[in-house]
């Protein structure tokens, strides 16, 4: 063997994950989503990708793991512990890499806890004896023990999204690999989150590679990153310059031109009468007060005699943790639930509310006939229709299913139908979970147009940062009551814990 | 409402023990017509109803059980007329005693396994099934599992396309276009269940779905020396009870005359039978009394 080549199985065998000038076309596609990409990850590193929605990050990952790589075209190599990922087998590909999916729901298979745990090892066929130990130590190592016996249903986001990293890793993966693992939870669950990862890397010597397009919360735990862009890759040499807070609006009083200049246009359809709404603009856009909420008999209160006053025309912020009552909020003032104490107060019957999962609205076959949908009757037209397209930027895509849209579009396209049957009172939950900072531009543009055009926004979210940036009052809800309401701008300034 | 007692009788048993004395029950129930029997093996049901469920809850099931007694015996008599003690005549039909008795008879019987397979849900819970038949059948067992998480979520999920729907005010929206969307709901949620489900097979794949010929299957059970005892002992048990149970019903019957009825050991044993798992519930508690 000469010594040059020698050398090269040496490197390689010190990557835990080596890419050899991989190009990537999707079957039926014309662009390559991937062009010569060499990449190397070192054996025990905690490596992030970065880069955008739809810049090839779970392509990339998914083609080191044969099972789940999408069809296509392909040339270059891909090498795991220096061996071809395409000659592994289903079950050597399990121990050798692990693969953690973005949504806690749907990467979980069984119905209960130890199920799920045990499912993997037994799809390998795994003696019961050595099972039992694996599932055991694996459980003890994540702190699962106290629900062992749950059912998945039942669990939170967080812990659904670290039962499927524990499900992983009871088959001793020695590579990593995570596709937005956190995209889908809230701030807290995302640092436990990250919290196991850096054990798993550290305490475990497991090699990660985690794909996302928010890396703030993980640089702490990186000891590299790679973005991916146009379809090629390059190390960041300075992990501190992702440290960033990417701006969402051009001027503090929202963007002017551009997109502006879009939605300006598209006016001409705005919500009608704003005459009348002035007249009304003393009194609050919608208000609870003293409202008592629980969902079943026996269940505890929710909400204790909570008062809310949402000011018309504003942005308004809902913050508070996980299941502390901001959805059920938004459920009673979109009337779909009903106080058991209390009242709830709106100025106007036009409301709507945008689901925290936009696939609830959906129920049409294309994008263009999903925002046609509720124009019978003349409430709208298909010029109407066609501005919308045009100022969501989905012009391209209106012949696409709606589930084929990345899940930043898909929210876009959820507020694009909503907005066309023109709500006075928007309420919106969740609105920028999981979206990557494009979408959440976009999000943020389309927000304060609304406000522009009278309407008020309502929003539940944990996007703190994307509170600070858009928002105009800020209420944190706490133990079923608001604990605070107060301009966004003080309410940032007087927090000492709870910031962006 | 009190919650159910958490530890009950084969709590701690391999599930073979509980499956083999429910199946060896319901059968007794369901293939014994015979006044005693019946009436023995519905207060043994109750009973474990008591101890397991509750006494408020189990005497708040009968608030509909008995007017389903009730229903049977007086709707038998019209469908069979047969007996010889005549009690009145409704038109041309003669409505008999022995009649009347068999429906309440057969009413009884019904209750008396719905009863027991109602017990059934709290002696061998969910997992305790699927550990039994997961070893002879892993991918139906997996099947089973994955579907009994399928379907509340379904459920979750149509009321919440369902609420996404009303909470949109569309100015106008007459009721024929309401109705449309809600026949649009399965659809819908059809199209959301397999985009999902594309997701679901790509993380078993990820995880070595169909990486080894045959799979195992996890336990939380081990078949134990006791439960290899235990399992004699209702073998051997059932068979003698069933045996008695046989005679019974073989020498009683309804018509034309009702046989009368005598007090007789056999009697003993299958009550024994019937009261075992409210003995071994009241056992299990009285540990910790």
């Amino acid at each position: 063997m000469s010594e040059p080549t020698r050398r090269g199985f040496e490197e390689a065998a010190e990557c835990a994950l080596e890419v050899r000038d991989l190009s990537f076309t999707y079957a039926g596609a014309e662009e390559p989503v991937l062009r010569d990409v060499s990449w190397r990850v070192p054996r025990g590193s905690f490596a992030l990708l970065v880069g955008d929605t739809g810049s090839g990050k779970s392509t990339l990952l998914s083609l080191a793991k044969p099972q789940i790589a999408p069809a296509g075209e392909r040339e270059g190599e891909v090498l795991v512990n220096g061996r071809p990922a395409c000659g592994m087998d289903a079950a050597e590909s399990a121990r050798t890499v692990g693969y953690v999916f973005q949504n806690p729901d749907n990467q979980i298979v069984c119905e209960s806890v130890w199920h799920e745990m045990a499912f993997g090892l037994e799809n390998l066929g795994t003696p019961q004896d050595e099972m039992r130990r694996l599932v055991a130590e694996t459980s003890y190592f994540f702190g699962i023990e106290d629900w062992f016996r749950c059912e998945t249903d039942t669990l939170s986001g967080g812990r659904k999204q670290l039962l499927a990293l524990a499900s992983t890793l009871v088959m001793k993966p020695e590579l990593l690999l995570l596709d937005e693992p956190t995209a889908q939870l809230d701030p807290i669950a995302e640092k436990n989150f990250l919290h196991a990862l850096f054990r798993v890397n550290r305490e475990l010597g497991c090699t990660v590679v985690v794909a996302t397009h928010q890396p703030r919360a993980m640089l702490d735990y990186a000891t590299c990153a790679f973005r991916l862009r146009d379809g090629s890759l390059a190390p960041v040499e300075d992990l501190p310059e992702l440290d960033v807070r990417p701006r969402l609006l051009e001027s503090v009083d929202g963007g002017r031109p551009g997109v502006r200049a879009e939605l300006e246009r598209a006016a001409a359809g705005a919500p009608a009468g704003r005459g009348s709404r002035r007249a009304r603009a003393e009194q609050p856009a919608a208000s609870v007060s003293r409202g008592w909420f629980r969902y079943g008999r026996d269940a505890a209160w929710v909400l204790r005699g909570i008062d809310l006053v949402v000011r018309p025309g504003a942005i308004h912020a809902l913050v508070g943790g996980n299941g502390c009552g901001k959805s059920t909020l938004l459920s009673l003032l979109a009337g779909t639930r009903r106080l058991q104490r209390g009242a709830v107060a709106r100025f106007t019957e036009a409301k709507a509310l945008l689901p925290q999962d936009p696939r609830a609205l959906f129920a049409e076959e294309t994008v263009d006939d999903e925002l046609m949908e509720w124009s019978g009757g003349g409430r709208y037209g298909r010029a109407d229709v066609d501005d919308m397209l045009a100022h969501l930027g989905l012009v391209h895509a209106a012949a696409l299913h709606p589930y084929d849209l990345s899940g930043g579009q898909q929210q876009l396209l959820a507020l694009g139908k909503l907005l066309l049957v023109k709500p006075e009172l928007l309420l919106l939950d969740e609105p920028t979970k999981g979206l990557d900072t494009a979408s959440r531009r976009l999000m943020a543009r389309a927000l304060v147009w609304c406000r522009d055009h009278g309407v008020t926004v309502l929003m539940a979210t944990h996007d703190l940062d994307f509170v600070n940036q858009v928002a105009d009052d800020v209420s944190m809800v706490f133990d079923g009551q608001i604990a605070c309401t107060q301009p966004s701008g003080e309410f940032f300034t007087g927090n000492v814990y709870y910031r962006p | 409402m009190p919650p159910a007692d958490e530890h009950t009788a084969f709590d701690t048993a391999h599930p073979a023990v509980p499956a083999v004395y429910l199946a060896f029950t319901l059968a007794f129930t369901m293939f014994s017509f015979q006044p005693v029997l019946i009436a023995l093996s519905l207060a043994g049901a109750l009973a474990y109803g008591c101890c397991a469920r509750g006494v408020r809850e189990t005497l708040a099931g009968l608030r509909w059980q008995l007017p389903v007694v009730a229903v049977i015996a007086l709707l038998n008599p019209i469908f069979s007329a047969s007996g010889s003690t005549e009690l009145f005549r409704l038109g041309v039909r003669a409505v008999y005693l022995e009649s009347l008795c068999y429906g309440a008879a057969m009413g009884a019987l019904f209750i008396a396994s719905a009863s027991w397979l109602r017990a059934a849900a709290s002696l061998l819970s969910f997992d305790k099934v699927m550990a039994l038949f997961g070893n002879a059948a892993p991918v139906i067992a997996l099947m089973a599992s994955m579907t009994m998480r399928l379907i509340p979520r379904f459920l979750r999920r149509g009321d919440a396309v369902l609420a996404a729907q009303r909470a949109v005010a569309v100015p106008g929206r007459t009721r024929g276009e309401l109705v449309r969307e809600r026949l649009r709901l399965s659809s819908v949620l059809m199209g959301w269940g397999m985009e999902d489900s594309l997701e679901t097979a790509d993380a078993m794949r990820a995880r070595g779905w169909g990486g080894a010929p045959r799979r195992t299957t996890f336990s939380r059970y081990r078949f134990t020396r006791a439960d290899a005892w235990a399992l004699a002992g209702l073998l051997a048990g059932g068979a003698a009870v069933g045996l008695l149970a046989w005679a019974a019903t073989s020498q009683y019957s309804f018509f034309p005359v009702m046989s009368r009825l005598v007090p007789w050991w056999g009697y003993v044993p299958y009550a024994a039978w019937m009261l075992l798992p409210a003995a071994l519930h009241l056992c299990e508690r009285r540990r910790f009394a």
